[in-house]
């Protein structure tokens, strides 16, 4: 198995000693790549934290995180910024793009920051595989909810990085449209070889997923590879949420 | 496609064109100040040179008096002797010489008033068309023989005076009647500047201007193609001692470079207060651009998330502030054109200078006011942008961890930091007074401008506590505010952001300051007069000039006469050197001065001036060390030097001066004909004040520009043109005031916008428009308030210093205005109204759906 990002022994503690939150407690997990991973947790269980750390948004308070063969601890804010425009894709709940552009330019963003050429074969693959075609040159305000979302996924595919990451991509969508996000995410796992780890609360979500991880109190707790949406909800159940 | 950032930035400025209106707008209006100032003294200036040049005429040479020392233009230079035009025609290579006679010559009007001049009144010497000037006749003919004159043409136009008419002229010998013949102007112009100019042939003028053969110089023609500088040299060799010849040219600029320097002060002021303007703005630059950065801050976080480094966001952020700086300093240069014809318009309705002139934008004009408008708002956008570029990327997610907050101890230590060096420099410059006025305007301004800004910085900490306090004392008069919804509401938001409070304060703050600061030395400058006058004037009566030269010798003379007045004494001056310095001295009759003024004699007696003595304030006696019965070498203009021995020391130079001669030491070594500055006199004993009164003044009937004043008014003139003064400047800050109250304006309309959510929470549960208006409008209040409030603290201090930093002379005390200082807080109420009805109107407008809906 290759490794596209992993956590080591990572630790997030916020406050000072007598109201001290740990919101990273120990945390070791790799994810593989050319896989599709759901984190999964009840609220306060650290998911969003451990992906902010993952992506270089966060820093830890102890531990490593390494994309790639890259340790973050060791990179200044250039160098982050760097990795996260190369190396990482990000897909968020709401407030994806950038208002005054249009869903081209934000899609080609990374790129166009790093002052990087696209890859025009793989932008139209892109826009293919999410339906975009017709509506490129719109604005986010002129787009439903779904298609701002599948810009979203779009820009994170767009620069080809090593690892996708998602936090809570479906949180804002009615539940159709969210399963057509997560077709086409899954699908870019498994037919275009992307990497996306996604922070989820919804088991049905989870369920598109090849591996959920699931947290507790800041710690990994338990994992279902090839996971349906029962399994999951059964052990979120077990798990006290 | 390959560069975002100008596209994002461009974007950006495009996306919050309304929001940004209110800065461009502000940026405009002090760049417009700058140019306007540019190009009115650029025009002005222009075309006086124009006018000098074109009087020049054919004048290749000229003859003048030598001066010691001082200023070329403005010099008291001696008369030259008419015959030497007789030495000077002989030379080979002279084409032409004439004598050019001289003097203060006052037009009176239909109405038997002066004529009202936008400059002196002159009368002239002319030989007409033919002669070396460049004075042509626009009408008539030229004046030939005592009883005619020929006269600029615009100030017959401005008397309606026709062609035969006969016109009364005062001179120095007096009245006299003469027919207008002929109407004078240059090539391009009708008049001399502002002045009137009366021209008499040579005899003539001689006679009437009481030249007495002695001109004030000779004009040369030299033939064509004889070398000029040989004839120069020529001359030079037949004229006596300390007098030389000069080429016309040289004559021309220097006249017209004394008018110059007078326009570049008045230039100099409107800069000062543009700068003034342009720092409030940009304070309203830095809170726009605050504000809009902590609204943008998921937009700028999404940014860093996804590739953007710190620098490109700063660069996007300094880059909107350049287009926005771009734009408005375009539209703030044209708008300069009409600040410049504003100022000349209102000025000249007001009796002022300004010949007509076409407008000109000088290439620096264009390069300052670029330079001004982009650097001001680069600046003030330089802080909000390294603090969007500080935004961490993970903010687009949980904007509640957007802004790590500058530390409080850090920020107060920067602060007070700022606050200290700037009272450093402020006294340093304003005490110590290092190279000159621009070493003191230099230094005194660059410490209140950092002092504002420590103030600015500090009121951060202060401007929650404040808020408070105020929303409970405000409006007791009313009912307390904070009981209310409305009330708490808005104390509670001035609270929230206290970083926004206090910056939108303080752009308020610095115009208050300024106006607390003139107020408290100029009230403190009347109180310091009025008590002198009343503690050293002993006079019944003044006679003051009314116009732009003094008044003729021949007043105080025939004063002198009348039985009525027991002392009388004109007040005179010079200029003359002393241990190296320049100072103005001042001649008076000792033993009548004596009667008038009581200046604090400490030793010696005020009447030995009359024996040729001279009198000295008690600081320079003790710099010089001096006593009576010591001399002091003194240096005139014409560079004699007298050994005066001391004849005593005074304590009051309020009216005095700090050197004072006598009339007849003065005439003996300056042969310029003299004018008096004011004249003074005392009742005899046993006559009547009325009866005194109507004598005093049926002599002055004959001086057009004399104005018999007893010490009340006198006292009262002397205090209007100081209210006048303090008018144009209270105007002029007015213009920074209102840039302080866009601001605010401004905030409260960004505030409301950003609050639209929480607007539409309060509306949704019951509150009700007008309460949600009186919340808005609340905040602004206190918000003013609090600028109002820093701006008394701080400028009264400031005043203060400034009213003991300058001379004795003319602050003995110094005076708190509380009128004023109650005004202004009054006035702040008001203010914070005003700013608030527009945001107030848009918060009561909100739709309460969609404002909830509103992410």
């Amino acid at each position: 198995m290759t490794v596209a990002a992993q956590a080591v022994d990572a630790y997030k503690i916020y406050g000072s000693e007598d109201s001290e939150v740990r919101a990273l407690d120990g945390v070791t997990v790799s994810f593989e790549l050319g896989k599709f991973t759901a984190i999964m947790g009840p609220s306060g269980s650290g998911k969003s934290t451990l992906m902010h750390c993952l992506a270089g948004l966060d820093s830890l308070t102890a531990g490593a995180v390494i994309i790639g063969d890259t340790d973050l601890a060791n990179l200044d804010d250039k160098s982050l910024t760097k990795l996260r425009r190369e190396k990482v894709g990000f897909i968020f709940q709401a407030y994806n793009l950038i208002p005054t552009l249009t869903a081209e330019e934000n899609i080609t963003l990374p790129m166009d920051l790093g002052g990087q050429d696209v890859d025009q074969a793989w932008f139209d693959t892109v826009i293919e595989a999410m339906g975009l075609g017709n509506r490129l040159q719109h604005r986010p305000s002129e787009l439903s909810g779904g298609q701002q979302q599948r810009v979203a996924v779009a820009r994170a595919l767009a620069s080809k990085p090593q690892i996708i990451f998602a936090d809570e991509p479906t949180g804002n969508l009615d539940s159709r449209t969210g399963a057509e996000i997560l077709t086409f995410m899954k699908h870019a796992v498994s037919d275009l070889g992307q990497t996306i780890v996604m922070v989820t609360h919804d088991p049905v979500a989870a369920s598109y997923a090849d591996r959920v991880v699931f947290l507790g109190d800041g710690k990994v707790v338990d994992e279902i590879l090839n996971p349906t949406a029962d399994q999951v909800l059964d052990r979120m159940k077990r798990l006290g949420s | 496609m390959s560069t975002p950032l100008p596209r994002l930035t461009i974007r950006g400025v495009l996306a919050r064109k309304f929001r940004i209106l209110l800065t461009i707008l502000a940026v405009v209006s002090g760049v417009a100040f700058v140019s306007g100032a540019f190009i009115l003294t650029d025009s002005v200036k222009s075309a006086i040179n124009q006018i000098f040049e074109e009087l020049r005429g054919d004048i290749d040479l000229e003859v003048r008096s030598t001066i010691a020392f001082g200023d070329e233009a403005r010099a008291e230079r001696d008369p030259v002797s008419a015959a030497l035009v007789q030495d000077i025609i002989d030379i080979p290579g002279v084409a032409k010489v004439e004598a050019n006679f001289f003097a203060a010559a006052t037009i009176i009007d239909r109405d038997g008033k002066p004529l009202r001049t936008s400059g002196p009144a002159f009368g002239i010497s002319w030989t007409g068309p033919d002669g070396l000037d460049g004075r042509i006749l626009l009408e008539g003919r030229t004046p030939v023989g005592p009883g005619e004159v020929a006269i600029d043409k615009r100030s017959v136009d401005r008397a309606k005076f026709e062609l035969g008419d006969v016109i009364t002229i005062v001179g120095p010998t007096g009245k006299g009647d003469f027919t207008l013949v002929g109407l004078t102007g240059t090539s391009n112009s009708s008049g001399s500047g502002g002045a009137s100019i009366s021209a008499f042939d040579p005899q003539t003028a001689d006679t009437f201007l009481g030249a007495k053969g002695l001109a004030e110089s000779i004009y040369v023609g030299v033939e064509d193609g004889v070398s000029r500088s040989s004839v120069q040299a020529e001359i030079a060799n037949v004229l006596p001692e300390n007098t030389e010849v000069i080429p016309g040219e040289q004559s021309a600029e220097e006249t017209a470079g004394a008018i110059n320097d007078i326009i570049d002060i008045f230039g100099n002021v409107l800069l000062g207060f543009a700068a003034v303007s342009l720092f409030v703005s940009a304070f309203l630059i830095f809170n726009t651009f605050a504000i809009i950065i902590s609204q943008r801050m998921r937009e700028l976080a999404l940014l860093r998330a996804v590739g953007a480094s710190t620098r490109q966001i700063r660069s996007m952020i300094i880059g909107e502030a350049l287009i926005i700086s771009i734009i408005a300093t375009a539209i703030g240069l044209f708008a300069g054109l009409g600040v410049a014809s504003g100022i000349t318009a209102l000025f000249n309705a007001a009796g002022a200078a300004f010949p007509a002139a076409n407008l000109t934008v000088a290439p620096r004009t264009i390069a300052v006011s670029l330079l001004v408008g982009v650097v001001v708002t680069v600046a003030a956008a330089a802080v909000p942008a390294i603090r969007a570029g500080r935004i961490p990327p993970v903010a687009a997610m949980r904007p509640e961890l957007g802004f790590s907050a500058l530390q409080r101890t850090k920020r107060l230590a920067v602060g007070l930091t700022t606050f200290l060096v700037g009272v450093a420099l402020f006294c340093f410059g304003l005490f110590l007074r290092p190279g000159g006025n621009t070493g003191t305007f230099g230094f005194a301004g660059l410490g209140a401008v950092m002092l504002f800004l420590g103030v600015a910085s500090l009121s951060t900490t202060v401007a929650a506590p404040v808020s408070n306090a105020l929303s409970r004392i405000l409006p007791l008069p009313f009912f307390p505010m904070v009981r209310s919804v409305p009330g708490r509401l808005a104390s509670r938001n001035a609270q929230r952001t206290p970083r926004r409070t206090a910056s939108t304060a303080s752009a308020l703050m610095v115009g208050l300051a300024l106006v607390s600061m003139v107020s408290v030395v100029a009230e403190s400058v009347k109180a310091s007069f009025s008590e002198q006058l009343g503690r050293s004037v002993t006079a019944d009566f003044f006679i003051t000039n009314t116009g732009f030269q003094g008044l003729p010798v021949a007043l105080a003379e025939r004063m002198a006469e009348l039985p009525e007045l027991s002392a009388v004494s004109p007040f005179r001056a010079t200029v003359a050197q002393i241990n190296g310095e320049t100072k103005q001295i001042g001649a008076v009759q000792g033993e009548a001065f004596a009667e008038l003024v009581d200046i604090d004699l400490q030793s010696g007696a005020v009447a030995s001036i009359d024996r040729g003595a001279i009198l000295l304030h008690a600081d320079p006696a003790r710099d010089l060390d001096v006593g009576v019965g010591d001399f002091i070498a003194v240096t005139w203009q014409n560079g004699t030097v007298s050994e005066l021995p001391v004849g005593g020391v005074y304590g009051d130079s309020s009216i005095a001066g700090n050197w004072l001669i006598s009339l007849s030491t003065l005439k003996e070594v300056v042969t310029a004909p003299p004018v008096d500055f004011f004249v003074g006199a005392k009742i005899a004993d046993g006559v009547e004040i009325e009866a005194a009164r109507t004598a005093v003044e049926l002599v002055a009937e004959d001086f057009p520009s004399a104005e018999v004043q007893d010490q009340a008014e006198f006292q009262q003139s002397q205090e209007d043109q100081l209210n006048q003064l303090l008018t144009i400047v209270y105007g002029l800050l007015v213009f920074a005031i209102f840039i302080a109250v866009l601001g605010i304006a401004n905030t409260m309309a960004l505030s409301v916008f950003e609050r639209t959510r929480e607007f539409g929470l309060l509306r949704a549960v019951g509150m009700n428009r007008r309460s949600l208006k009186r919340t808005v409008r609340w905040e602004a209040i206190i918000v003013s308030v609090f600028g109002a409030t820093l701006g008394i603290v701080v400028g009264v201090p400031l005043g203060i210093g400034v009213a003991n930093a300058l001379p004795d002379t003319f602050i003995t005390q110094t005076v708190i205005p509380t009128g004023t200082i109650i005004t202004i807080l009054v006035a702040s109420i008001l203010v914070g109204m005003f700013a608030a009805i527009f945001p107030a109107r848009r918060a009561a407008k909100l739709d309460v759906l969609q404002a909830i809906a509103t992410q």
